[in-house]
């Protein structure tokens, strides 16, 4: 079938539009904080295996066992954000936890699941920082600059998981029902009904010629509960009055505090921007 | 006659041992363990903050309720242990803050 030449122009003309959106936006970045002083979005790291990388040391190096690697990878394609940063309590800001051996050892923090008594998917999880362990367990999470000590592997792991522009796509995985995170531990969850349809609404860019951003209240409450945004995160009640910038979100506020960190990169625009500039139709 | 009384102390001895064995050296803040005091307020923590789900749903006066209630629970959490009053203290400061944001959030479009 053919194009017509009218379709041809508006498509060339959108093509266009988003090469010039793209532009206006790196200039825009570059030099809307003054002084010429380079203001983008760090871009994510090279490999999506070290996105969300968390290394914990607060104590393990003086301790013995040496730094805990975190992947947020693997614990996010099993439990929602929700389970742990609510229910466990692990907090989203560096060194606020107050994790150590002793903690996991009373069932806190990893503890809370790696108990050495619980169960996942038929397999025992492992005790985190149990005195019965030989050593070899303790590798497993105390890995930094270790080699061939981790279970798991990134490639291996997400292999069937649908990619996106950068990594896994976890919206996609989750709608294909590859992934089916819990929400629920037994002794640490609060039995609660079931989280009802939030909607989905719209919000203004802060750029009269940037469409608005559909944001997915739906996915955001069912991955993260309603607790873990408001009030912290969003605090003011009224969506007209919440102040959006991508500046706020590179310095991890608002959509910051996740994206850029664990959930998709501020750099990867058409994920929120989905229609691009006002002009593109 | 006798042997059965004394197999009946016996137990009664054995399980008073057991007892305080597990009372004494399990971990002394395993979240399975708990006194009747404890119980009390985990109780009503999970009561307060079983409700989030449902917070858009609640009234102003049941908001209020709630906030009152996380506001009471709050010196008894603080009389924790170190790392309980810490993960708890979190939870209970999330619960709290939603139901203050959807109370916020009614009152200011009650105005509008």
């Amino acid at each position: 079938m053919h194009m017509c030449s009218t379709q041809k122009r508006r498509t060339k003309r959108n093509e266009r539009g988003h090469l010039l959106f793209v532009l206006i936006c790196a200039v825009f970045f570059l030099t809307a904080r003054g002084s010429g002083q380079i203001y983008l979005p760090p871009p994510p790291p090279e490999q999506p295996s070290d996105y969300g990388k968390v290394i914990l040391d607060n104590f393990s190096s003086t301790a013995g066992p040496g730094p805990v690697v975190f992947d947020h990878w693997l614990h996010r394609a099993r439990f929602t954000c929700r389970l742990c940063h609510v229910d466990i309590g692990f907090a989203m800001q560096a060194k606020a936890t107050g994790i150590t051996a002793s903690t996991n050892r009373q069932g806190f923090h990893c503890g809370a699941c790696h108990d050495g008594k619980r169960s996942f998917e038929g397999k025992p999880v492992f005790a985190a920082c149990s005195d019965d362990t030989n050593g070899k367990e303790c590798n497993r999470c105390h890995s930094l600059g270790k080699k061939d000590v981790r279970k798991y592997s990134y490639q291996a792991f997400t292999a069937k998981l649908p990619k996106g522009t950068y990594g896994v796509d976890w919206k996609a995985a989750e709608s294909e029902g590859k992934i089916k995170p819990v929400d629920f531990l037994e002794g640490i969850s609060v039995k609660r009904a079931p989280m009802q349809t939030r909607q989905d609404f719209s919000i203004k860019a802060a750029l009269a010629w940037v469409h608005p951003i559909v944001f997915s209240h739906e996915k955001h409450s069912i991955w993260n509960g309603c607790e873990l945004c408001h009030l912290e995160i969003f605090p003011t009640a009224l969506k007209e009055t919440v102040r959006n910038s991508m500046f706020l979100n590179i310095e991890g506020r608002n959509c910051g505090a996740c994206h850029g960190k664990v959930a998709f990169p501020l750099n990867a625009c058409s994920q929120c921007h989905s229609r691009g500039p006002d002009w593109v139709r | 006659m006798f042997k059965p009384m004394v197999i009946v102390v016996l137990l009664a001895t054995g399980a008073a041992v057991l007892g305080g064995v597990g009372a004494t050296g399990g971990p002394a803040s395993s979240p399975s363990q708990s006194t009747p005091a404890q119980e009390a307020w985990q109780k009503e923590f999970d009561d307060i903050c079983s409700k989030t789900q449902d917070a858009m749903t609640f009234s102003q006066a049941e908001l209020t309720a709630l906030i009152s209630r996380c506001d009471a629970l709050q010196p008894l959490i603080e009389k924790l242990d170190e790392t309980r009053k810490k993960v708890y203290l979190g939870r209970l400061r999330m619960c709290r803050g939603l139901y203050a944001y959807v109370l916020d959030s009614k009152k200011k479009n009650e105005k509008k």
